[in-house]
């Protein structure tokens, strides 16, 4: 089975580094893991989706700060217009079966944080989301298999 | 007087506006388009190390950070006064390479290609990059592997997609490594094949574009380009020169130290976009292009044989310079083939994967200047220092900028064909847009915004109420 983690944000507003420091902290412990981490989603990454069986992406929202959510997302119909700057997951998933003929499972974590003002490093609760995240996604990739 | 405004233009980068304003007898009088968001980098850097400004600079834009990372880093080493290693320099000139390629695919495949694909006058609902995916999945899939390919090369290099590092004041970070040269390398044929295929798609549908090849910013001009001994295709390393449109050089060897003496910037009260003009004409007369077009009319040879090919077939477009700005596009299609082919070149050096990529210096100058061809066109970053290595100002004159009077020219001329009556259509809206498109505007770059991309036209009477108005 191929993984692919996307973590995503930008490492420059706080707790939207959420994404990128998640993969960072779980690369050596998922070595059969491949990783993008990256400032926002491109089109681009739909080449990359098609050739995996599960792809969990890893991003920061608002809401009451250091939860974490855990949706199923499946390719969206109705894809966004323009893809210069950012496209949602499920936009993607939708990109790479149109495009490519095939879209992975996919999952969406996402850890709500308590600030977005420009600062560099998480706040305490964007920590805890952190936790959180890197305690579940080894989890849910061990049990993918199963909820297939 | 009517005016009619399209409010915001879509498909570009950045947030702006065109007004159309009407005569009594409904004919567009005259033609704006207003750039209507600020950034303000030139300002907000005062007071920084001089050292922080590659990075700084880089953010200015998530398509073109890689220009900037690279004439910000330019105007550190004249500051420094350093000739950087020559491995650094070939290192630097592949990442301005690949910027251009990622930026071109961008611009032609994402934001102009469904114009191409499903026609000026098609359902406006549909002409995007969806409808293309819809009806011409080849294309959109060749799109999406040329840019990728162009961002991995960046990406190789600079640690990242967007917002790369690596390009530093007196060189670059750290040597290339073998294993990403190889892969590299090993990508360069796909590229060339997709970017083949585009050229002939687009020749082959030139002839059904007659009416905006006609009008589409078609007129005499001068045009700004670096230059060099060779008059080879130029975009790292040269000078500046101006030719007029019969190809004449009209200014050449400008430097960074003598570039104000030739080229003025203006401010305007409707738009945060300065208009940048030859200055020994003055803003009236002094208008010129950049860019894409402006590099192929300007250089003898493209200097890599598959592009020198396409170059010799481009030439035989018009007798002296190519005018029509609709052939920006095709511009931009042989300048991906040329970018490829050197970069190969490039990878293929003996020096390339040397360890000697820094040099290292305090401050010798209290002034830097940096040029370089961005993918839009000629970009310049100038900075003053303090004593303590602080920037007490700086200036970029930006590709957008020196396209600007050409821009509003073109839309005033595409308006004037297309746009008729007090009613207004997509299909006559859409061109009115599609000429700024051919520019590839970079907005966020050249006023110093956030903000979405929608479209907003007003047209507005004779006595200045709007009387019609369209919004996407």
């Amino acid at each position: 089975m191929r993984v692919l983690l996307v973590g995503y944000g930008n490492t420059l507003r706080g707790d939207d580094a959420l994404g990128p420091m998640a993969l960072e902290r779980l690369r050596p412990a998922l070595p059969a893991v491949e990783f993008v981490s990256c400032h926002q989603l491109g089109p681009e990454l739909a080449a990359e989706l098609s050739a995996f069986d599960l792809a969990i992406f890893v991003d920061a929202r608002e809401g009451e700060p250091g939860t974490v959510h855990v949706e199923r997302i499946s390719p969206e119909s109705s894809a966004p217009a323009s893809l210069t700057h950012h496209v949602k997951p499920a936009a993607l998933l939708a990109l790479a079966l149109s495009l490519y003929g095939r879209a992975p499972q996919a999952m969406l974590v996402t850890g709500a944080g308590a600030s977005f003002a420009n600062h560099e490093g998480l706040t305490a609760k964007g920590e805890q989301a952190l936790h959180e995240i890197c305690r579940l996604v080894p989890l849910l990739i061990r049990d993918f298999p199963a909820m297939r | 007087m009517p005016t009619i405004t399209i409010d915001p233009v879509t498909r570009i980068e950045g947030h702006s506006k065109i007004t159309l304003q009407l005569d009594d007898h409904g004919d567009v009088q005259e033609a704006r388009f207003h750039v209507t968001q600020v950034r303000g980098f030139e300002k907000l850097c005062e007071g920084r190390p001089f050292t922080e400004m590659p990075a700084l600079m880089a953010r200015i834009c998530g398509i073109c950070p890689t220009s900037h990372l690279l004439a910000s880093s330019k105007a550190c080493d004249d500051i420094m006064a350093v000739r950087i290693p020559e491995t650094a320099e070939k290192l630097r000139r592949i990442m301005n390479l690949a910027q251009i390629i990622q930026s071109h695919a961008l611009s032609f495949f994402y934001l102009s290609s469904p114009d191409f694909l499903l026609g000026m006058d098609s359902d406006p609902a549909e002409r995007n990059i969806l409808g293309v995916i819809a009806k011409h999945p080849e294309m959109a899939r060749d799109g999406i592997r040329l840019r990728q390919f162009g961002q991995r090369v960046l990406e190789t290099l600079g640690g990242k997609r967007v917002h790369p590092g690596w390009i530093v004041p007196g060189g670059v970070s750290h040597p290339l490594q073998a294993d990403q040269r190889d892969l590299i390398l090993s990508e360069l044929p796909e590229a060339i094949q997709i970017t083949r295929r585009a050229l002939r798609w687009f020749k082959g549908q030139i002839e059904s574009f007659r009416a905006e090849v006609r009008s589409f910013a078609n007129f005499p001009s001068m045009f700004l380009a670096m230059a060099n001994d060779h008059n080879e295709f130029s975009a790292y390393n040269g000078w500046l020169r101006f030719i007029d449109t019969n190809l004449n050089i009209v200014a050449d060897h400008i430097t960074g130290t003598d570039y104000q003496n030739y080229i003025g910037e203006s401010c305007n009260d409707d738009s945060y976009l300065k208009s940048t003009y030859y200055k020994p004409l003055g803003l009236h007369d002094g208008m010129y292009r950049v860019g894409p077009l402006a590099r192929l009319n300007m250089c003898q040879s493209a200097g890599t044989p598959q592009a020198d090919e396409e170059l010799a077939e481009f030439r035989e477009l018009e007798r002296h310079s190519v005018l029509s700005s609709f052939y920006y596009h095709y511009a931009r299609l042989i300048e991906i083939l040329f970018s490829i082919e050197r970069m190969e070149t490039l990878l293929n050096d003996s020096e390339i994967l040397g360890k000697n990529v820094r040099a290292h210096a305090s401050p010798n100058n209290f002034e830097g200047v940096g040029i370089l061809e961005a993918p839009r066109g000629t970009l310049i970053h100038h900075y003053r220092i303090d004593q303590n290595g602080l920037i007490e100002s700086a200036n970029m004159v930006i590709a957008t900028g020196h396209n600007n009077l050409a821009i509003n020219h073109g839309v005033l001329q595409v308006a004037r064909q297309f746009v008729r009556g007090k009613k207004l259509e997509q299909g006559m809206l859409n061109r009115v847009e599609a000429v700024v498109r051919t520019f590839d505007p970079c907005l966020s770059c050249s006023t110093h915004a956030a903000g979405a991309m929608p479209l907003d036209i007003q047209l507005l009477g004779a006595d200045g109420e709007i009387i019609d108005r369209l919004r996407r």
